[in-house]
């Protein structure tokens, strides 16, 4: 057991393919957590991310041989075959949370009030479910960049890999995502409010 | 620094990234001065924060431990055990394979050739052949044209001949070189030029005469030599031309 602790995830990955069973217990137990989390917070459901968490290692079991590592690493490989899944569920299900319109592909940028901060006045607690619920009723290319670079702290650089994408595509979707969840978050008399906010106004000092 | 450059590096700033002294510092400078960008850097940092906090709040979840237990038995009874993988595709692994079978088919066959040569009875006692004379009938023939002349007169078929049976009709036996009469079964190569064969020399005829040569004379034509019987000698058809010189060659066992 100390022995397997002590390979890495290609290793282990390799011991697995050769029929053994504790190489796969411990990378699960490396492995799950992060894709379960992913998962549930890609979903916001703990059945979707247990389903999905399940079918990211019986896929490993029977389709072990597609990893290729010139590609990327193993962590990154289980993420993405994770993400094709969560994806794939929530097509089917719709099961994103709407806090408002989801106005996703808008081009422009807003700018709130200077007199305002939206998200001053929250407690932590509240500060938590609502930013849980703002990541959750982003479009999926854009949640899918923020779940992996600011809630699993995953570098741009494997995030890329794990979406299959360029890094700077990584960079701009996750500054995208952010300017939308500002918007989202900002309180409702706020939203009433929001013909008072400058469009796309910008000094140049 | 103004406004559109401060919105590029508002994330990177607000996530503590790693960036250029010189710009984190315009940034900083900018944001004192511009009432809008300052709230844009706060809302960015508050942001920043509720990410860690919704991070650390679900840093402990994780799936069910009974998870595990259906996957380790889900392994045990898993089809088909996964084969070993060096991370090559799939379909690398089947092309590694058929090069592999094909291989081992040529390798097969091989020796199966060798095989049926070395089993063939010696019977090809030296002889001295009487020369089968060409005569200069077809003179707008190319040299190579005229060796396949030769090879056809001397054998009815090119590589391989067959023994003269006891049965066979009169017309058969009229149309076989001595030659061939002489010998049950013979494989040959085709004829081999020797040096520069002159299309000229070999307009008027020529000879077939069947010679022995050192085994290591194969080399000399490229073909390969079994070093187990180097030092036997190996039969040999040499084409003369009505110089007298020898002008193409082919070997026969």
């Amino acid at each position: 057991m100390t022995g397997h602790n002590d390979l890495n995830d290609s290793e282990l990955l390799q011991s697995m393919m050769t029929g053994d069973e504790e190489a796969l217990a411990v990378l699960y137990r490396r492995r799950q957590a992060g894709i379960y989390r992913f998962a549930l917070q890609m979903s916001g459901s703990q059945p979707i991310a247990e389903d999905v968490t399940q079918e990211v290692f019986l896929f490993l079991m029977r389709e072990a041989h597609v990893f290729d590592p010139g590609r990327g690493s193993v962590s990154s490989f289980l993420m993405g075959v994770a993400r094709n899944h969560v994806l794939r569920r929530l097509r089917g299900e719709h099961l994103m949370i709407s806090l408002a319109d989801e106005s996703g592909d808008e081009d422009s940028i807003e700018i709130a009030d200077a007199d305002f901060s939206p998200l001053d006045d929250m407690t932590r607690a509240e500060m938590i479910e609502r930013v849980r619920k703002a990541v959750l009723s982003l479009p999926p290319k854009y949640r899918e960049v923020v779940v992996l670079c600011e809630l699993q702290e995953i570098s741009y650089g494997e995030t890329a890999e794990i979406l299959g994408c360029a890094i700077g595509t990584v960079r701009s979707r996750l500054h995208r995502a952010r300017v939308l969840l500002l918007e989202k978050l900002r309180p409702e008399q706020v939203e009433d409010a929001s013909a008072a906010t400058v469009k796309s106004a910008r000094c140049f000092a | 620094m103004n406004c559109q450059n401060f919105e590029v590096v508002a994330t990177e700033l607000a996530r503590g990234q790693m960036m250029q002294a010189d710009a984190r510092r315009e940034a900083l400078e900018h944001a004192d001065d511009c009432d809008r960008c300052a709230l844009r850097l706060r809302d960015e940092n508050t942001l920043t924060m509720g990410f860690k906090a919704l991070a650390d709040e679900m840093a402990s979840f994780e799936a069910p431990p009974e998870l595990e237990l259906k996957l380790r038995e889900a392994f045990r009874v898993r089809p088909t055990p996964a084969t070993v993988a060096t991370g090559s595709k799939p379909r690398t692994l089947y092309w590694v394979a058929a090069v592999a079978a094909a291989v081992l088919i040529v390798m097969v066959s091989v020796a199966a050739v060798r095989l049926r040569r070395s089993s063939e009875p010696a019977q090809h006692a030296i002889m001295e052949t009487p020369p089968t004379v060409v005569t200069p009938k077809e003179n707008n023939k190319t040299p190579a044209q005229n060796v396949a002349v030769v090879s056809n007169r001397s054998k009815p078929k090119p590589r391989v001949s067959h023994s003269v049976a006891t049965n066979r009709s009169p017309r058969q036996r009229k149309s076989e070189t001595p030659v061939v009469a002489n010998h049950a079964r013979e494989i040959t190569t085709e004829f081999m030029p020797i040096g520069y064969m002159i299309a000229a020399n070999l307009q008027e005829g020529g000879q077939i005469v069947r010679v022995e040569l050192p085994r290591s004379a194969l080399a000399s034509f490229g073909l390969p030599v079994n070093m187990d019987r180097y030092n036997e000698k190996v039969k040999a058809d040499v084409l003369l031309g009505v110089d007298g010189l020898a002008h193409a060659i082919r070997f026969v066992q």
